[in-house]
């Protein structure tokens, strides 16, 4: 029940998310560019629920954002897969105590995301290559990003180890034993 | 010795307190200590009020108190009246709009008689930094179908890519993966011209013909080749051509004539 109850508050989130990113996101931009909330709350859900509920929430979200904005369905769901993957990972070897191994695991995710996503996009969609472009916009979304975690991270924390304990009780044990 | 060892040590203590007493005061701003205002005004006006009473009967004047009753009934109506002043430009403001909005309709439809279209609003645009397509509000209940050409009253928006029953998403000309078969309006010389992700409201022209002559400021439509947009729609002008050592591989920047970062209506091609 508290299980079912906590995937709903999580699915509550993501919409919260989307209309943040759709509406306040559009005008509330570093020099033009957007942040991408929706890496932040992938790899928070995979690091603090684990890989049994991140991955098919990070395939879902994907599939969503894809056949709602996307220009072809598979490309986000497959990239917030592979974030859902790599927090999973960083969950095994980094602690998510500290602040700045928040910062540094978004700063990774944010980049593996959107360079994995233009590259799928420039073998499906035969699009022009422009890496200094993409690169300069992708600066300018990592710090946006980063800079959303400092602001949520507490939040985030509380949160977390709420859905921690619910989702993967042996997981603590281990930490601390 | 004793006592006055004891005074100076209270000198000190009391000037310490009277310092702090006066720094105290000197950070308290009026509004903070209304109620003090208040309490002395009431303890005052009567007697100013007294006074002035007294100077304005001496002068003549002496209706000032009987008069402050019927300013407040006025004044109460005079906000009321305001209130609802207000209300009625709000109304206004609110028909304004929508008359501009039908007004670009009209244009639209006058501009493009040729083509049977369908007007829409933007209800969405691309939530990422590197794309850049649209949702607007019409979709397939309204006969909207995939491949349709999407204008507004300056040109060239895009085309539609998938359509829901009341919704359908448009990818624009600006979108890195939106490839457009152009010519130039006076030369009629034909070039592709694609998204970029340099700046919104550009686009990139390619496979110039080595004979053509381009100048800054020539008008670029569509061709018409391509199957989705038809013959002779404006996309914008020539901003920049870039000549490099091999003649092939020169290309010009055109800027497009929609301002997509301000576009609300647009207009379907439905035929």
């Amino acid at each position: 029940m508290k299980k079912a109850f906590t995937i709903i508050i999580l699915i509550s989130i993501f919409l919260l998310f989307y209309f943040l990113q759709a509406n306040f996101f559009s005008w509330f931009t570093i020099a033009g560019v957007k942040p991408n909330i929706f890496i932040i709350l992938v790899l928070f859900i995979s690091l603090f629920a684990g890989l049994k509920i991140g991955i098919p929430f990070a395939i879902i979200i994907g599939l969503f954002l894809d056949l709602m904005v996307g220009k072809n369905i598979g490309t986000s769901a497959i990239m917030f897969a592979v974030i859902a993957f790599i927090g999973s990972y960083f969950d095994k070897n980094f602690s998510k105590e500290s602040k700045l191994t928040m910062m540094l695991m978004v700063i990774g995710s944010t980049c593996v995301f959107e360079i994995g996503s233009y590259v799928l996009q420039i073998f499906q969609l035969s699009i022009y290559v422009e890496i200094l472009p993409f690169l300069n916009i992708l600066w300018k979304e990592v710090l946006y990003n980063t800079i959303l975690t400092i602001i949520l991270y507490p939040i985030m924390q509380k949160l977390g180890y709420k859905i921690e304990e619910l989702f993967k009780q042996q997981a603590i044990l281990t930490r601390y034993f | 010795m004793l006592k006055n060892k004891k005074t100076s040590k209270m000198g000190i203590i009391i000037t310490i307190l009277i310092l702090i007493i006066i720094v105290i005061l000197s950070n308290i701003k009026i509004k903070d200590v209304t109620y003090v205002e208040n309490e002395l005004g009431l303890l005052v006006m009567p007697i100013q009020n007294g006074l002035t009473y007294l100077k304005n009967w001496i002068s003549g004047n002496h209706t000032f108190f009987t008069n402050i009753n019927n300013l407040q009934e006025e004044n109460k109506e005079l906000k009321k009246k305001n209130s609802e002043l207000e209300q009625m430009l709000r109304e206004l403001e609110i028909i304004k709009s929508e008359n501009t909005t039908l007004k670009e309709y009209v244009n639209l439809k006058d501009k493009y008689t040729d083509y049977e279209t369908k007007p829409a609003y933007v209800i969405q645009k691309d939530i990422s930094n590197y794309g850049d397509t649209i949702i607007i509000n019409i979709g397939s209940n309204d006969g909207i179908d995939v491949n349709m050409p999407v204008i507004s009253d300056q040109g060239l928006v895009g085309h539609i890519i998938s359509v829901t029953s009341t919704t359908a998403k448009v990818q624009t000309i600006v979108d890195t993966a939106s490839t457009i078969s152009c010519v130039i309006t006076t030369s009629r010389d034909m070039m592709i011209a694609r998204g970029t992700m340099e700046q919104d409201s550009m686009l990139k022209a390619t496979f110039i013909p080595t004979q053509a002559t381009i100048l800054e400021g020539d008008k670029v439509e569509t061709s018409g080749l391509g199957g989705i947009y038809p013959k002779g729609i404006h996309i914008g002008t020539i901003k920049k051509v870039v000549n490099t050592k091999n003649i092939t591989d020169r290309y010009a920047t055109i800027e497009t004539a929609v301002d997509f970062a301000k576009l609300e209506t647009v207009l379907v091609i439905t035929n």
